[in-house]
């Protein structure tokens, strides 16, 4: 016979080069693609651009690069978890792929895991390349740039930050065996968090629930002086799961910086006066280990739930 | 081992309905099996259960000698599996896909390198293999299905319609397919609700219907089973009361009917006993104008046993 007792390993791996062999003929990689390079250059871009509709003159920026979360941000990060993951699961369900895929003899426990590696490699990989193209736009753009050595952390920052969304669609996909659903729930609970979360947070005062909740998290301000009449100075920090790169990279350079959140006052603003009080301060390394601890909390959790799912699911299909 | 597949009280239901009902079914090594019903009769939840696909309700399921486990893959590295209208992943060619399965197998790669040509070379896809599956046809992606149930040399090969959306040449070129694979010590496992298919490939058969088995044996067993009575239709002129007693007195008649202008005549024995009806229709003052024996065939057998299956659950 011709089968040999293969090791975990190299199932593992042929699910692995399944997925990535799949995704990457498929158009949508190709879209996906082509919009992270947009976002990015957007975000080299946008300086000259405000200032080409009157705004503040480019300045030369040395701390550009570590800040720019791979030119993504928090919405650029969902929209990859998305595109990457939306069809991994749900996808094999809808095509029926699913059925001679686990005949083979793979335990479902690989096959789910080879996916969750693939689309991580895929993620890597991408990244990457946007970490490279922003570090020489940043240096074009904005001149030369500091602490180059801390760009590995700002890749690692923004793949904590996408997984935390990947094991999101995952959950709804793998449990809905729908990609649409798979798109539109987690996209649903981002635009919850994001635009409902943020009003009500400053204006409440309530803030400090966002820091448990994937996303771009409570506002707050480090390095500054009182606020002004209209918003506080300083340098503004996001304490979400969004924001795990550039906070790490803040942290390291700046151990002792403190955070102080703010609420506006409503009272005031009915006069034309609107103004902050300040709530609490909470020191950054705190943050940046929330975030993390937020972060992996969300992605062991889904991601274990989905894969119990996808153990048990009965193929129906 | 006396089986490869055995099944006890195994059961299956989808909310109300009972899609397979404590199916015992048998399947002995080196023959090729003929998992025969109408569409719905429950073959493709049998068949997904024995994979580990669907988790039976009820009963227990053995494939190969072993017990099988939810979730327990190291049985399917024996097995090779067509499902039914095989759908296989668009975007990679035919080629990359048996190459990733035989991988997911643990076919070694130079084994790989020697049987995956030969393999689609057997289907007929030796020149198509470096294309996309998207752009293969039915029959195509039919065939591809067959090749990586293949892929593993597989003890047991379980074929879920595998002529289903075939033209008749592709029927052909697939049975012979099958045989091939049998003559090597394969057993074969096929559903099809086609009965000259199962007639003309099959060794054993298991009749099903509304997930109850009907009947299960070697192809000769069940024909046997059904072939007892052979009816003579004679068409006579002047036919009258008669011309039917005179039919009945006959010593190996068993049933006479009339219908129209036809006569209907069972008799019990196999020989040609078509001149002794016939004088015993001229005996009785008829005019015999054309007659016709008609021996049972397989398709006669399954209709009576689906027929008497419904009723029998009528007057349940
Ligand atoms: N996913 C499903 N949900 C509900 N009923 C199903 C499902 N799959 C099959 N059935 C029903 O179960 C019965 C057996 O179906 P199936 O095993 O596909 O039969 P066959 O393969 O013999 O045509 C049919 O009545 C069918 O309608
Ligand atoms: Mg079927």
């Amino acid at each position: 016979m011709s089968v040999s007792h293969t090791s975990w390993t190299a199932k593992f791996l042929a699910v692995v080069r399944y997925e990535i062999l799949w995704n990457i003929r498929k158009k949508k990689f190709l879209g996906m693609l082509i919009l992270a390079f947009a976002l990015s250059t957007l975000s080299l871009a946008l300086g000259h651009i405000v200032s080409a509709l009157g705004g503040p003159s480019v300045e030369p920026n040395p701390d550009f690069v570590i800040g720019s979360n791979v030119g993504l941000g928090g919405f650029g990060f969902f929209l990859f978890a998305i595109v990457t993951v939306m069809n991994t699961v749900s996808g094999e369900f809808e095509s029926g792929t699913i059925v001679p895929l686990l005949a083979k003899p793979v335990s479902r426990t690989t096959v789910f895991f080879g996916k969750l590696f693939a689309a991580f490699l895929t993620l890597l990989v991408t990244y990457c390349f946007l970490m490279i193209y922003m570090t020489i736009g940043g240096f074009v753009v904005y001149g030369p740039q500091n602490n180059l050595h801390l760009v590995p952390l700002s890749l690692l920052g923004a793949l904590f930050s996408t997984l935390i969304w990947i094991s999101i669609v995952l959950f709804f996909g793998t449990l809905s065996r729908s990609s649409l659903i798979a798109a539109l729930a987690p996209l649903g609970i981002w635009l919850g968090t994001t635009i409902i979360g943020q009003i009500v947070g400053a204006l409440a005062g309530q803030g400090w629930i966002l820091t448990y909740i994937p996303g771009t998290g409570n506002s707050g301000f480090a390095n500054g002086g009182p606020p002004s009449q209209f918003a506080p100075t300083g340098t503004a920090v996001s304490t979400g799961t969004d924001s795990i790169g550039p906070n790490l990279i803040s942290y390291i350079l700046h151990p002792s910086r403190e955070v102080t959140f703010y609420k506006i006052n409503i009272e005031e603003m009915a006069h034309g006066q609107p103004s902050w009080v300040a709530l609490y301060s909470e020191p950054l390394s705190n943050i940046v280990l929330m975030s993390i601890a937020v972060a992996l909390v969300y992605f062991i959790v889904f991601v274990a739930i989905s894969w119990y799912a996808f153990r048990r699911a009965q193929i129906t299909e | 081992m006396r089986f490869v597949i055995e099944t006890a009280d195994l059961t299956k239901k989808y909310g109300p309905l009972v899609a397979v009902d404590k199916l015992d079914l048998k399947v002995k090594t080196d023959t090729i099996h003929g998992f025969l019903g109408p569409n719905g009769a429950g073959k493709t939840t049998t068949i997904k259960m024995l994979i580990g696909l669907l988790k039976p309700d009820g009963g227990s399921v053995s494939v190969l000698g072993q017990e099988l486990g939810w979730d327990k893959p190291d049985v399917r590295s024996r097995i090779g599996y067509m499902p039914e209208l095989p759908k296989l992943p668009k975007h990679l060619k035919g080629r990359e896909l048996i190459d990733i399965y035989g991988r997911m197998y643990g076919v070694t790669k130079e084994e790989r390198k020697k049987q995956i040509p030969k393999l689609l070379d057997m289907v007929g896809l030796k020149e198509r293999g470096i294309d996309l599956i998207i752009t293969y046809s039915k029959g195509m992606k039919q065939r591809l299905g067959i090749a990586q149930a293949l892929l593993n040399e597989p003890e047991l090969v379980i074929l879920d319609e595998p002529s289903l959306g075939l033209d008749p040449v592709g029927m052909v070129e697939v049975r012979e397919i099958m045989h091939e694979i049998a003559k090597e010590g394969v057993t074969v496992f096929l559903s099809s609700h086609l009965l000259h298919e199962v007639e003309q490939v099959c060794t054993h058969v298991t009749i099903i219907n509304k997930g109850v088995e009907l009947a299960s044996g070697t192809l000769k067993q069940i024909s046997a089973k059904v072939k007892g009575p052979v009816t003579i239709e004679a068409e006579v002129d002047k036919l009258s009361k008669a011309v039917i007693k005179k039919v009945e007195k006959l010593s190996f008649v068993t049933g006479v009917s009339k219908d129209g202008k036809k006569l209907l005549v069972e008799v019990k024995t196999r020989d040609d006993v078509r001149s002794q009806i016939s004088q015993a229709i001229t005996a009785g003052g008829g005019i015999v104008i054309s007659m016709d024996s008609k021996g049972k065939s397989l398709e006669d057998v399954f209709m009576d046993l689906l027929v008497k299956h419904k009723r029998k659950k009528r007057s349940q």
